[in-house]
């Protein structure tokens, strides 16, 4: 090869890297005077669409009176089923066949029995706790079992503890949804000071399990010399079942939870409140409030002191743990994954639920319905892996007890935001009387966790543990707050939380703050990146097979 | 089951008593029998064909026999004939729920096509049914949340059955697997290796006897050829 043609193949071939450089096709470009249109995600074109409230039990929401028992109003989109309550009252000994019937309760869920102290009211109380695993996985296919949506299609597995319950777990025969009744978060548990109560945990999950009794006065071992503590050493197994006694002699609001790998079971949602009432004569109590949120038959105490009562349990989820029970079947691999491979120390909290749901399902069920003039007895437990601050818009309230302690009246602090440690409480007297002060008036005001994350489904806002107080009269008939129909369309969808959808991509102003298309494809540079790519890699073999055939020659 | 209650409570009956009146339901404080059938024949049988008694527990010991799973019946499957009366007592050797579910029956002899037996916990209950004549696999599970996925299943097959159905411990596989590591030994390790280096000598040596190979292929073609003329 001569001098020259060499040269000349040098520039030839510094000229083609040249090109090449300055015409790769980069998966992003700028754009030339007229960026790309915009896209309209309408939340209408598709099918992620969830109907805010499906009204299945209107019946259910009247102020009602069954056998005996008075049930407040429910005026809220998804009230508890009076039956539940009833049953909850009364015991499951003590309803008739037609009641029990409208419940899931197993007939020996709650049996209470024994006027101790000729008050009225039955003193022995033996209650049977299930665990239940919700949105587990299955090896029938690709799909969860015994789903429940914390917010549209969002369904981490949870762990709860349950009534012990009797028939299908499902929904019907047709649907993977688990029934009412099995639902986070893990029921409100109230017994009545002095009672004694029998609390017994029969293990229907897979792995073992304790109930550790957070605040509750509990000897530390049963009558049987054994474990009352619920600790990690005296766990209960799969089939197995253990009773813990109490007879709590002071009155507040407490916890149970699962004591056994803490911190993922706690996480998981294994962990309730527990509240005992104050002793008053003849005061049936509402057992348990499956789902917290409205006690539709408040303690005889409460009752003197407060128009209605409300318990309030947030909680947190981390779903790469919620994840690994929908990953695997073998207990085995479950059980290494969550104690072993997790790491608690690098976790994250991506949902967080006020009484089992995130915004916008905390409009269905966790609101606090007001009226005006009225005092509400807020009972917060913070089951959460971090701190809350609890703000309630357009009011301020008083607390009265911490961690289940009635503070003295100096210490009865009256503010806006309330900070809660994990696992503390905070009993609020929340007062509409408006005056400026403690209420500014009637509203559909938001109460929600003022910590960032608090407000966010896995980042997406709004969501998370954020509800409304709400001023009855401004709701509608089937409970749901009037004046928010662009924001239902909007959150009532699966997809928004997917992320698929552009916050602003309704409305006027959706041409500008939808999402912007794509940009189109410059054929040129793709043709010539291409083509000077191509000729110099065909060059560069050609020079190297002319150049092995002079060596040979 | 709660339509079927329902409409008791329309026709103004206690669902209780009523529903013991009709073998459909019985409760108590140790469990429940829903649909049992002792006698009513299904249409498409004649007459009882054979009268068999079977005896079922459920508990957490019997998954000690299977790896990976938690939950499990003694038996995983059961063969009867058609129109075969089945006498079923079952067992709860656990200290908790469980349930006896037979689902796909025929609905006019058995509300919702489901037989259903629970026990509250430890204890045992008895209760028969009558199988239809058709050729047909019955599921068997305990539908309390994860016990069938853990391993609360079975199958009851009538004349042979019509197929087997997924994830039965120890009899099918499921439709979802589990993934485990492999055992990589230094076995396992050096096999893997030396079928490499195998592979990449195979070329080299069917090149270096090219010759060789071509004038063996031509003698075996010969022979046969020969042998076959």
């Amino acid at each position: 090869m001569s001098y020259k043609r060499a040269i000349l193949l040098i520039l030839l071939l510094s000229a083609l890297v040249t090109l090449a450089v300055f015409t790769v096709p980069g998966l992003q470009e700028k754009a030339g005077v007229v960026p790309p249109q915009t896209i309209y995600t309408s939340a209408k074109d598709n099918n992620g669409i969830v109907k805010p409230c499906s009204n299945e039990h209107p019946d259910w929401r009247p102020a009602q009176v069954i056998e005996g028992v008075s049930i407040a109003a429910a005026p809220a989109c998804e009230p508890d089923n009076p039956y539940d309550i009833v049953t909850s009252v009364k015991g499951t000994n003590n309803v008739s066949m037609a009641t029990l019937m409208q419940t899931n309760f197993a007939q020996d869920a709650l049996i209470m029995t024994d006027d101790l102290d000729h008050d009225g009211d039955p003193d022995v109380i033996h209650i049977k706790l299930e665990v239940v695993e919700l949105n587990g996985a299955t090896p029938d296919g690709d799909f969860l079992i015994n789903t429940f949506d914390i917010a549209p299609g969002i369904q981490p597995g949870l762990w709860v503890y349950a009534p012990k319950a009797r028939g299908m777990a499902l929904k019907n025969f047709n649907s993977v949804v688990a029934n009412p009744m099995l639902r986070a978060p893990s029921p409100v548990i109230r017994v009545e000071q002095g009672d004694k109560v029998y609390i017994t945990l029969e293990n229907t999950h897979y792995l073992p399990h304790t109930i550790h009794l957070h605040g509750v006065d509990h000897p530390w071992v049963n009558s049987k010399g054994e474990d009352n503590d619920g600790m990690e050493e005296h766990a209960v197994f799969p089939g197995k079942s253990h009773t813990y006694e109490i007879q709590p002699r002071h009155a507040g609001t407490m916890l149970y939870h699962c004591h056994v790998q803490t911190a993922q079971h706690f996480m998981m949602g294994l962990a309730g409140m527990f509240i005992v009432e104050e002793n008053q004569p003849n005061n049936w109590l509402q057992t348990f409030n499956i789902g917290a949120g409205q006690v539709r038959h408040p303690s005889d105490a409460v009752k003197k002191s407060y128009n209605q009562e409300y318990d309030l349990h947030y909680q947190s989820v981390d779903k790469k743990l919620a994840k690994i029970i929908q990953d695997a079947n073998d207990p085995r691999l479950i059980a290494e994954r969550m104690s072993r491979d997790y790491n608690m120390t690098e976790s994250f909290e991506n949902y967080f639920m006020l009484n089992g749901h995130s915004f916008p399902y905390t409009l269905r069920d966790a609101m606090i319905i007001a009226s005006d003039n009225e005092e509400i007895k807020l009972h917060i437990a913070n089951l959460q892996r971090s701190a809350v601050a609890i703000h309630i818009h357009g009011h301020k309230a008083t607390i009265t007890a911490l961690d289940g302690v009635e503070q003295p009246a100096a210490m009865q602090i009256t503010r806006d935001v309330f900070d809660i440690a994990p696992a503390q409480r905070t009993d609020l007297n929340l007062q509409t009387k408006n005056d400026g002060l403690h209420s500014y008036g009637p509203g559909l005001w938001m109460f929600h966790d003022h910590v960032a994350t608090g407000t966010t489904t896995d980042g997406m806002e709004p969501g998370g543990n954020m509800a409304i107080l709400a001023y009855s009269y401004l709701l509608d008939e089937q409970g749901m707050p009037k004046m928010h129909d662009e924001l239902f369309d909007q959150v009532f969808n699966k997809d928004y939380y997917a992320k698929k959808i552009a916050v602003w991509g309704e409305g006027a102003f959706a041409p500008l703050l939808g999402d912007a298309g794509l940009l189109a494809p410059n054929y040129l540079r793709i043709l010539l990146f291409g083509l000077a790519t191509g000729l110099l890699i065909g060059l560069l073999v050609f020079i190297r097979l002319a150049y092995k055939r002079k060596q040979k020659q | 089951m709660k339509a079927l209650l329902v409409g008791l409570m329309i026709l103004g009956l206690n669902p209780l008593a009523s529903a013991m009146n009709h073998g459909s339901m019985m409760m108590d404080e140790k469990g429940m029998i829903m649909n049992a059938n002792p006698d009513t024949l299904p249409k498409d049988c004649i007459k009882i064909s054979q009268n068999l008694d079977i005896t079922i527990h459920a508990g957490q010991k019997n998954a000690l026999k299977f790896t990976g799973k938690m939950f499990a019946f003694d038996q995983q499957e059961w063969n009867v004939k058609p129109c075969a009366k089945i006498n079923i007592t079952f067992i709860n050797d656990d200290q908790i729920r469980h349930q006896l579910m037979i689902h796909g029956l025929p609905g006019y002899l058995y509300p919702e096509g489901m037989f259903h037996l629970e026990l509250n916990g430890e204890g045992q209950l008895q209760a028969s049914l009558i199988m239809p004549s058709l050729k047909k696999t019955y599921l068997v599970h305990c539908e309390l949340p994860q016990h069938m996925e853990k391993g609360m299943k079975a199958q009851l097959k009538v004349d042979g059955g019509d197929g087997d159905l997924p994830s039965i411990p120890g009899l099918t596989k499921p439709v979802r697997a589990d993934s485990y590591f492999v055992d990589w030994t230094p076995l396992s390790l050096s096999i893997l290796v030396l079928s490499a280096l195998l592979g990449c000598a195979i070329p080299f040596f069917i090149l270096l006897n090219a010759n060789r190979i071509k004038d063996f292929l031509i003698k075996l073609f010969n022979k046969i050829y020969s042998k076959n003329l």
